[in-house]
């Protein structure tokens, strides 16, 4: 059930304490970037519906395997077809697609049709879906573990490159996947603040009668918020199985996470959601090295259950202030 | 001098930097029926509010018959005897007629998780008196309410009969206060009608006191002991219907400065 | 359709005069016995009878008859399904308490029923050796548990709806988490850890101790001891339904701002509600680990929490006599497609229910029975002239005879049966959307390739495919009937 990062492949004394923190920092960062993807997607769809869509874990579980699937198809890592680069790509771009439909047909055929209907029923019928797809999968291809053995890419270069920081090897690999999860969630914002899709699907989040009286058609942004935030699940998928072997189960208790970390950063804000995610894989990573693996899941939900006591709309959250 | 029944002070309340109610001193003796108008956004809903408890107010005093209320919770001020209805309707819809108005009686009956389960001869009795109760409080309406519509769902009711039903339901609480929040809203010229006796007849059968909020002036002259006008948080006129009708703040509140001169 | 027919026969009792309208007269209601329909035939008086049986009765048949099932059933395996779909349906009536009646939706519910069976399980077994009489501590787990539940319920008073249930849901992943962890708090093992606690003792009574098996075959006495329970709990949560604190859970459940300005006290009446479920749950967790004589933590996994709601939602939420038939009706589903035979008769008695009911009797009905039957033999048959591995796969009995239609290999080749899922997905998507002509085209081969994924595929993985089958009935109810099978229908604003 552990999700754990793996140590990186350099060394590390764990009695260098700054080296040993750095290092935590890189884990939590690198994870933190994948949870912020899943996060993003959350808030995105939360905001458009005022849904929790419980099934966007499982879409990210689907999203690694159709990156798997993807780099298989193209050699497999050890021995690609393609440069490695462009590998890397396709399979990014592989999934994000893969997701972006599944989550088109998801709203389609599961939500859509509840559009209307109490606050419970779309809920339930996302559980439902979460079933299905963690269970399909492995029906499909069994619960064993599928890896990605990015390690094997070209050579291993992708490890040994990189820059070090005080000691400390910072793979390539890793920068790369920090970087492209920065650059998606640039691209996001710019896609929401600046453009006027964006700007529907925000009206569409603060009132979506009214807006659906001005003239925006709510079945095309709610569609492109599903693609968005499925799109974005899928990437944030092929981030986590190159560095962690993937398998069925993976989506609930990631999505889980993903969603503490929207939830955190204030449902329905993306900045919120970037930063929730960061903090809430640091604070895994650093549990997890300072005291143990096993109580980190215990602390992360203890920090969530405290967040929302005290600060329910999160860090960067609007408080719902409704008329009497 | 009749007892004052409800008494507010120097009450005044914000929203970030919105003041919605500004330095209000209001009175309602006991056995009178009130009015408040005043164009939308006055803060008439603000002040129900604040007088039922679910917002505090930042500065002043709320005394109900003495005793100060502020910073009760909202069921405890209910349970002291201000009972209130609400201008957007808000019923138990999923529940039945008859259930809606007994929910209310909660407040004043004391049978607990236990002695429900074990169904006492104290517990029997007291629902007993409750179904009693809430089937008195719905024969006030006549036979609107009555009859095989007590096992209805409230939303099958219509608009008019879900109005009477919220006033059902709020008197089931034995109040002493009344709060009407735009009794007539939405209401043909018939049942306007009604509304007006019926709330003639809330007084003198029912003793209840009766602070009622209303646009139609055609109620509230049928009605009211007095009236207060209220614009952007604050009274600007008070007295018989006939002296704030033709008040000239008043006018001008509601149709704008030129017209109050040709008035 | 039943014919529907207005009373000829009004007595003219009923007939009001007209005079205009009046305060308080209403004439659509005094003329109301005129406008009563029933049920044309003898259907109509079955119905009326069956509508004025009182819940009592129809409640005294339902536990007579699960009381005679083990005389029916010697089977130690049936008697211990049979004890757990009680055990379930006691925890469908908790919850029911809380979301149906409530509408606070608590997804960390399970871990009330973890309490319970652990608090149980360190007091009543070899592990630390104490060994504290049934009678004590039935009760004592159930307070604690409604304690716990008061715990848990606290952060309901500032959050509502979404968020009250990503709190509780994260309870239930903190409850797991210690119970797997427990093995190490501080250096003592209270939990026992991801093994949990496998050496309980039974219950015991005034000495008496209640074994668990006889030569084997589960005792009986445990089954019986919990249909009491689950008696009692029936009984209670009604009354309580019925009474002024129902009522406020109901009304609170409705609109909790009317309901606290009506004179309830919301916030408290939360926490009761939270309490009341938590301490079900507990009993049943109590005698549930007795008769198991063990607790693990993956008995509280959220896949068991989702199993509960959906017993509660396909039986109706708010109503009791719904959750106890949703919850039966789950966990036999459940049970059944554990065991090929039964999972194949099942599948294909829903399939021809289903479309049956779709189509009913008529032109098209046959014509989609035809096709299917033209598609399948047509498709068995190019399959078989291939190689007859292909087709050799069953063995006797139901499969053998309908394999014969379905293409059953004797192997099966991992991409074969991944795309025939992937089709069959997209095949029963499309006939959702299709109607008509169309409809009648894409639905034989999508019929086709259910049985064959049925057979192949799903038959052979029990696991995974109970919960498929469990997410799809879940998707399926909320678009085609979200307030279950006894359900009332509700409506919300906003």
């Amino acid at each position: 059930m552990s999700d754990r990062p793996t140590p990186s492949l350099s060394k590390h004394y764990p009695g260098e304490s700054l080296q040993f923190f750095i290092q935590l920092s890189l884990d939590g960062l690198t994870i933190g970037s994948v949870y912020a993807l899943v996060a993003l997607g959350y808030t995105l769809i939360y905001g458009v519906l005022k849904l929790l869509n419980f099934a966007h874990g499982d879409v990210f579980m689907v999203g690694s395997f159709i990156g798997y699937g993807v780099l298989q198809a193209l050699g497999g890592a050890s021995n690609p077809v393609v440069p490695v680069w462009l590998l890397l790509v396709l399979v990014t771009l592989a999934a994000m697609a893969g997701c972006a439909v599944l989550g088109v047909v998801i709203e389609r055929f599961a939500y859509r049709p509840l559009r209307n209907a109490p606050r419970i029923a779309p809920l339930i019928s996302a559980l439902g879906v979460s079933f299905f797809l963690s269970n399909s999968m492995q029906l499909e291809f069994g619960a064993q573990q599928f890896n990605y053995a990015s390690y094997n890419l070209s050579g291993g270069a992708l490890y040994f490159h990189g820059f070090d920081l005080d000691h400390v090897h910072i793979p390539l690999l890793r920068i790369i996947t920090i970087g492209s999860a920065f650059a998606l969630m640039v691209v996001l914002w710019f896609l929401v603040n600046r453009t006027r899709t964006g700007k529907a699907m925000r009206a569409t989040s603060f009132d979506r009668e009214a807006a659906a009286m001005l003239g925006i058609d709510i079945d095309r942004v709610i569609v492109f918020t599903f693609i968005l935030g499925s799109a974005l699940a899928g990437a944030a998928g092929v981030m986590f199985a190159l560095r962690v072997p993937t398998f069925a189960a993976v989506g609930f208790t990631t999505g889980l996470k993903g969603f503490t970390a929207a939830v955190i950063g204030g449902i329905g804000s993306i900045p919120g959601a970037m930063v929730g995610g960061i903090l809430l894989g640091c604070a895994e990573s650093y549990t997890a090295g300072y005291w143990t693996t096993a109580w980190s899941d215990l602390v992360v939900f203890s920090i969530l259950i405290a967040f929302m006591i005290f600060r329910p709309q999160g860090l960067f959250g609007r408080v719902d202030i409704r008329k009497v | 001098m009749a007892e004052r029944l409800l008494e507010l002070d120097g009450v005044s309340l914000a929203f970030g930097g919105l003041r919605c109610v500004s330095d209000l001193d209001l009175h309602v003796d006991e056995g009178e029926i009130v009015s408040v108008i005043g164009p939308n956004g006055a803060g008439k809903t603000t002040l129900f509010n604040l007088i039922t408890g679910i917002y505090e107010p930042d500065e002043g005093d709320i005394r109900l018959a003495g005793e100060s209320i502020v910073g009760l919770q909202p069921h405890q001020i209910t349970r002291r005897g201000i009972a209130r209805t609400f201008q957007t309707l808000r019923l138990f819809l999923n529940l039945t007629v008859k259930e809606n108005v007994m929910t209310a009686a909660y407040g004043h009956t004391k049978a607990g998780i236990f002695r429900s389960m074990l169904r006492t001869p104290g517990m029997r009795r007291e629902e007993r008196e409750i179904s009693e109760l809430a089937n008195q409080k719905l024969a006030f309406f006549g036979e609107r309410l009555m009859g095989y519509r007590w096992n209805q769902p409230a939303y099958s009711l219509s608009y008019a009969n879900r109005r009477r039903l919220e006033i059902a339901r709020a008197t089931a609480t034995n109040p002493r206060l009344l709060l009407l929040d735009e009794p007539a809203a939405g209401m043909n010229p018939v049942e306007t009608h009604e509304i007006t006796e019926l709330i003639g007849k809330l007084r003198t059968e029912g003793g209840y006191t009766i602070l009622v909020i209303e646009h139609d002036m055609h109620v509230v002259e049928g009605i009211s002991d007095r009236v207060i006008a209220l614009d952007h948080g604050t009274k600007i006129a008070e007295g018989t219907f006939v002296e704030v009708a033709t008040n000239q703040g008043v006018i001008e509140a509601y149709l704008g400065l030129g017209t109050a001169e040709t008035k | 359709m039943s014919e529907w027919l207005p009373p000829e026969t009004e007595s003219p009792e009923e007939a009001v005069p007209t005079t205009g309208p009046a305060v308080g007269r209403d004439e659509w209601v005094a003329r109301e016995g005129e406008r009563r329909v029933s049920r044309a035939g003898w259907a109509g008086t079955v119905e009326e009878r069956l509508r004025r049986v009182p819940w009592w009765a129809w409640l005294t048949l339902f536990v007579a008859a699960g009381s005679l099932m083990p005389l029916f059933e010697s089977s130690g395996y049936v008697r211990l399904v049979g004890f757990n779909t009680v055990i379930y349906m006691m925890l469908a009536l908790g919850l029911n308490l809380v979301v149906g009646w409530g509408g606070l939706l608590d997804l960390g519910y399970l871990a009330f029923f973890g309490v319970g069976s652990y608090v149980y399980a360190i007091f009543d077994s070899a592990k630390f050796g104490y060994h504290v009489p049934s009678i004590l501590i039935i009760p004592a787990a159930t307070i604690v548990g409604a304690l716990v539940g008061l715990l848990v319920g606290l952060p309901s008073r500032r959050l509502s709806g979404d968020y009250l249930a990503i709190v509780t849901l994260f309870f239930l992943e903190l409850f797991e988490t210690v119970a797997t962890n427990g093995n190490q708090i501080f250096g003592h093992d209270i939990t026992g850890g991801s093994f949990g606690i496998s050496t309980v003792f039974p219950l015991s009574f005034a000495g008496h101790t209640l074994a668990v098996q006889h030569n084997g075959i589960f005792a009986v006495s445990y089954y019986y001891l919990a249909i009491v329970m689950f008696l009692i709990v029936y009984v209670a949560l009604f009354f309580v339904n019925n009474s002024r604190t129902g009522r406020a859970w109901r009304s609170l459940r409705e609109d909790p701002l009317a309901a606290e300005v009506m004179g309830m006290p919301v916030n408290w009446l939360k926490l009761m509600s939270f309490a009341t479920g938590a301490g079900v749950a507990a009993l049943a967790g109590t005698i549930s680990t007795a008769l198991n004589a063990s607790v693990y933590p993956l008995n509280f996994s959220p896949v068991v929490l989702i199993t509960i709601y959906a017993m509660v939602i396909l039986g109706g939420s708010g109503s009791q006599p719904g959750v106890v038939i949703g919850a039966f009706l789950v966990s036999v589903l459940l049970q059944v497609l554990q065991d090929p035979g039964q999972a194949r008769v099942l599948f294909y008695l829903v399939i021809a229910f289903g479309v049956i009911a779709a189509y009913r009797v008529s032109v098209r009905l046959a014509i989609v029975a035809a096709s299917t039957a033209v598609f399948g033999i047509a498709a068995h048959a190019i399959a078989a002239s291939f190689h007859h591995s292909w087709v050799d796969g069953a063995h006797g009995g139901l499969a053998g005879v309908l394999a014969n239609w379905v293409v059953v290999p004797e192997q099966l080749t991992p991409w074969v049966g991944q795309v025939a899922y992937l089709f069959l997905l997209v095949g029963m998507l499309c006939a959702t959307q299709l109607r008509g002509r169309l409809r009648l085209v894409a639905l034989p081969p999508t019929l086709y390739l259910a049985a064959f994924v049925w057979e192949n595929e799903m038959i052979p993985n029990p696991g995974p495919a109970r919960y498929i089958v469990l997410g799809l009935l879940l998707i399926v109810l909320m678009i085609v009937r979200p307030n279950g099978l006894l359900g009332e229908r509700r409506v919300e604003i906003n």
